[in-house]
């Protein structure tokens, strides 16, 4: 006897994750995932939003990493609240430890919710976390074929921001290469060049963010 | 290895499943189709399923994977062809105004239970 069942193998993720986006939009509050390498520079890219953004917007973090809070006590250091989740070994955020995070925010307190998954640009493609925005950060050092190599990553985001771009005389990197084949991907997706450590690219992304609030 | 969670997920959802139809026959064959962009790679899928499958409702069945392709679509002259690798021009016009798309299945399509004794 056959079963014929046609359904998402992470439909369980997918549910939650729309139950979380539902509550986001219900308290006006933008979502949005950031995913990228380890030392892509996701978080410094985080602290150099902030203090574009200043009173703009009332942001807040939800940090996953596999273990360790550093993330979190530098976004507590800028005044920012956040939640930390620690996925003991897991590659990735789910949308399950999301709502559990959630429930840790003052949501009406919130415009802008960032959450930075676990550094990985394969897991973290699957699961939906219910944000409105995914942003894919690569840095220069990292390499301009990286969306080939990982394109599900890719495919389907909002934005890709290339970090580090202050180095980019120091590499081989081809930002046009990188934009290309990322467009190829996410026809839609925006591309920003950023250098956050001297403040340049970042209050591009912030005003779009803002647009998109 | 977030096949890891994905198993998890398959047996959750093949539980339910078999809930849902009132059948407790043991399960022999499971159809899934993981795109070759999904980012899951089928032989870790594999070694996750011998891992977790023990003492589940899909002890002991075979999983069968489907591959499905991802496809170019050309913006400029509409051709749409299934790829084995990321393509930068249209296979047929040459254009470069080409987007990939699917490839990203992620699902669980049928379930094949033991056939009833005689």
């Amino acid at each position: 006897m056959k079963i014929v069942a046609a359904k998402k193998l992470l439909k369980a993720n997918d549910q939650l994750a729309a139950e979380n986006r539902g509550r986001l939009s219900a308290a006006g509050v933008l979502c949005v995932n950031i995913v990228g390498s380890p030392g892509a520079g996701k978080t410094t890219l985080l602290e150099g939003l902030f203090s574009v953004l200043g009173g703009q917007a009332r942001p807040a973090v939800i940090e996953g990493d596999i273990a360790g809070a550093i993330d979190a006590e530098r976004m507590e250091r800028l005044g920012v609240p956040v939640v930390q989740i620690n996925t003991d070994g897991a590659c990735h955020l789910d949308a399950s430890m999301v709502a559990a995070a959630l429930a840790d925010l003052d949501l009406q307190g919130i415009d802008l919710l960032f959450i930075e998954n676990v550094g990985n640009l394969v897991c973290t493609a699957g699961f939906d976390l219910g944000e409105q925005v995914r942003i894919v950060v690569l840095s220069t050092v990292e390499g301009d074929d990286k969306a080939v190599k990982y394109p599900a990553i890719f495919q389907g985001s909002d934005a890709m921001i290339i970090t580090k771009c202050d180095l980019l005389g120091h590499t081989n990197f081809d930002p046009a290469r990188i934009t290309a084949d990322y467009l190829r991907l996410a026809p839609e997706g925006r591309v920003f060049q950023v250098s956050a450590l001297v403040g340049e690219g970042t209050p591009a992304v912030a005003e779009w963010l803002l647009g998109a609030h | 290895m977030h096949e890891l969670s994905i198993v998890e997920a398959l047996i959750e959802q093949v539980d339910r499943e078999l809930h849902r139809a009132g059948q407790t026959g043991r399960v022999v064959e499971l159809n899934l189709a993981v795109g070759r962009l999904s980012g899951v790679h089928s032989g870790s899928l594999r070694f996750a399923f011998e891992l977790l499958s023990p003492g589940s409702v899909v002890e002991g069945a075979q999983m069968n994977i489907a591959e499905p392709k991802a496809a170019c679509r050309c913006r400029d002259c509409g051709h749409t062809e299934p790829i084995d690798e990321l393509v930068a021009q249209c296979p047929k016009c040459g254009s470069d105004h080409v987007v990939i798309e699917g490839g990203r299945e992620l699902t669980l399509d049928s379930i094949e239970l033991e056939p009833d004794g005689p």
